[in-house]
């Protein structure tokens, strides 16, 4: 053996001794055996708690045909909206399938995968206040869930009308609370939450009045902005979740009507 | 494992905002104070009148006021006081429950700093034909205002970082909810809330030191 082959080969060796082997978070999920998920758990019907204090949910469900999909158990990690990413930073979450909207802003921060679910904006009022359309609520005590994205554009909406207030509150819950005490004459919520808060007969004096003029909300799956083997399953996954037609039978379980479409005409992704 | 590369300059872009809001807070909590002080009087003085109804009354505002988490205390005065009809803004939400909490924790400093004087003085200034009122004003209070100044201080720091509850009665204008409001947006957590515990650290050490100058200054002897 010449001295180069012999230096060749320890070379080699050193190499293969000193790289570790790269794994992904894909990896680690699939070798820890568990998916941890953050699912908002006070946001109805995307996710909530039943009779027995489970996770319920079309949220809980997506988790859980996604932990499937791996072969992996599903662990739910119940998250407020303001928690999701300190959850995911600090690993106590692998994935957030938490109506997270993929907003430019928030995409500088986290990976979000294409578009799993889609929220129209609905106006609720107190039927004291008068309100009747989201026109109606200019110069009112205006509310929303901290954090959403309906919470950023009705806050916005209430600065350029100049007059008014807007109040952000902790939970989905805290929000029909106020609004049924009429504390606050009206919110912006996702039309599925204002339909599901209204039927529940949980809060008194309330109605739908009618359509909020928001984008539509798009809302993705998220994870560490750096895992792009975890986001290309994972976009895999919502894109197949449409296709076997199981996006459609989770929304009609807990929606009901047709399914939204989640594809933006005119544009690839 | 924690994962995370920071993006300071979006936190120091919004140091004006949250500036702002730091003015708020301190707007709050010396609010609080001032009432929450006056309100402590008054309880010490209906324990020290004998009367049965103001002394419970007294005892059972210190005694809820010490013994329940100021979370609770705003919430009832948001959504409590709320499902009887009456709506307190977030901001007077917040005031009047940092204002009862106070007033809570510094009555029982006031009656500490009571049995540290002597009551041969009260004894004292009626014999010298003081009223019993006038025996309270002039020689017992400003010797309990202060021996309770020092401790007073803690609870002015303690209201300054009970502001941040704000936040669960939909306040959006003081530290803590303007640092919600920008991690909403841009989901920097971390840069956000770092910088503001900062600004509190900074609000509450500037407040002890002041505290501090000022008592060496009006409690020499």
């Amino acid at each position: 053996m010449t001295k180069s082959a012999v230096f060749a080969l320890g070379l080699a060796a050193a190499t293969a001794l000193t790289t570790p082997a790269f794994a992904d978070k894909l990896d680690d999920v699939i070798a820890s055996g568990t998916l941890r998920c953050a699912v908002v758990l006070d946001f109805p019907p995307m996710g909530s708690r039943d009779e027995n204090n489970n996770p319920i949910g079309f949220d809980v469900d997506y988790c859980n045909d996604l932990a499937k999909a791996l072969g992996v158990t599903a662990e739910i990690v119940e998250t407020p909206f303001p928690e999701r990413i300190p959850a995911l930073m600090s690993g106590r979450v692998d994935v957030g399938v938490a109506s997270t909207s993929d907003t430019l802003e928030r995409a500088k921060t986290v990976g979000m995968t294409i578009p799993y679910f889609a929220f129209e904006m609905a106006v609720t009022a107190n039927d004291k206040s008068g309100i009747k359309s989201f026109e109606d609520m200019k110069g009112k005590t205006v509310g929303a869930t901290a954090g959403t994205f309906e919470a950023i554009a009705l806050e916005k909406s209430v600065k350029e009308w100049g007059t008014g207030e807007f109040r952000p509150y902790q939970t989905q819950a805290d929000v029909f609370l106020a609004l049924s005490q009429g504390q606050i004459d009206a919110t912006v919520s996702t039309s599925t939450v204002a339909q599901s808060n209204v039927k529940s007969g949980k809060f008194a004096g309330i109605s739908v009045v009618g359509k909020a003029p928001y984008d539509i909300d798009y809302v993705a799956l998220f994870t560490n902005r750096e895992e792009y083997g975890f986001i290309n399953y994972l976009n895999l996954f919502v894109n197949q979740q449409v296709r076997t037609g199981r996006y459609k039978e989770l929304y009609e379980k807990w929606v009901g009507g047709p399914a939204p479409d989640l594809s933006v005409p005119g544009v690839y992704r | 494992m924690f994962n995370y590369s920071f993006h300071w300059n979006q936190a120091f872009k919004a140091l004006p905002q949250m500036l702002d809001g730091a003015l708020v807070t301190l707007q709050i909590a010396i609010l609080s104070m001032i009432i929450g002080m006056g309100l402590a009087i008054a309880l010490t003085l209906f324990r020290l009148s004998g009367n049965r109804i103001l002394g419970g009354l007294a005892t059972g505002w210190v005694e809820i006021a010490r013994n329940t988490p100021a979370l609770f205390q705003i919430y009832m005065a948001h959504f409590g006081l709320g499902s009887f009809g009456i709506h307190l803004s977030p901001f007077t939400s917040l005031l009047v429950g940092i204002a009862f909490n106070n007033a809570g924790y510094l009555a029982e400093n006031f009656r500490g700093a009571l049995k540290a004087i002597p009551e041969t003085q009260t004894r004292a200034a009626r014999s010298l034909g003081m009223s019993p009122m006038q025996a309270f004003r002039y020689v017992v209070m400003p010797q309990m205002l202060r021996i309770a100044f020092l401790p007073a201080t803690n609870q002015m720091v303690w209201a300054i970082l009970m502001t941040s509850l704000g936040v669960t009665v939909g306040m959006n204008t003081d530290l803590a909810g303007v640092t919600q409001a920008l991690n909403a947006v841009s989901f920097r957590t971390f840069e956000f809330f770092a910088l503001a515990a900062v600004i509190y650290y900074v609000i509450a050490k500037v407040v002890t030191l002041a505290a501090r100058l000022f008592a060496a200054r009006m409690f020499r002897y």
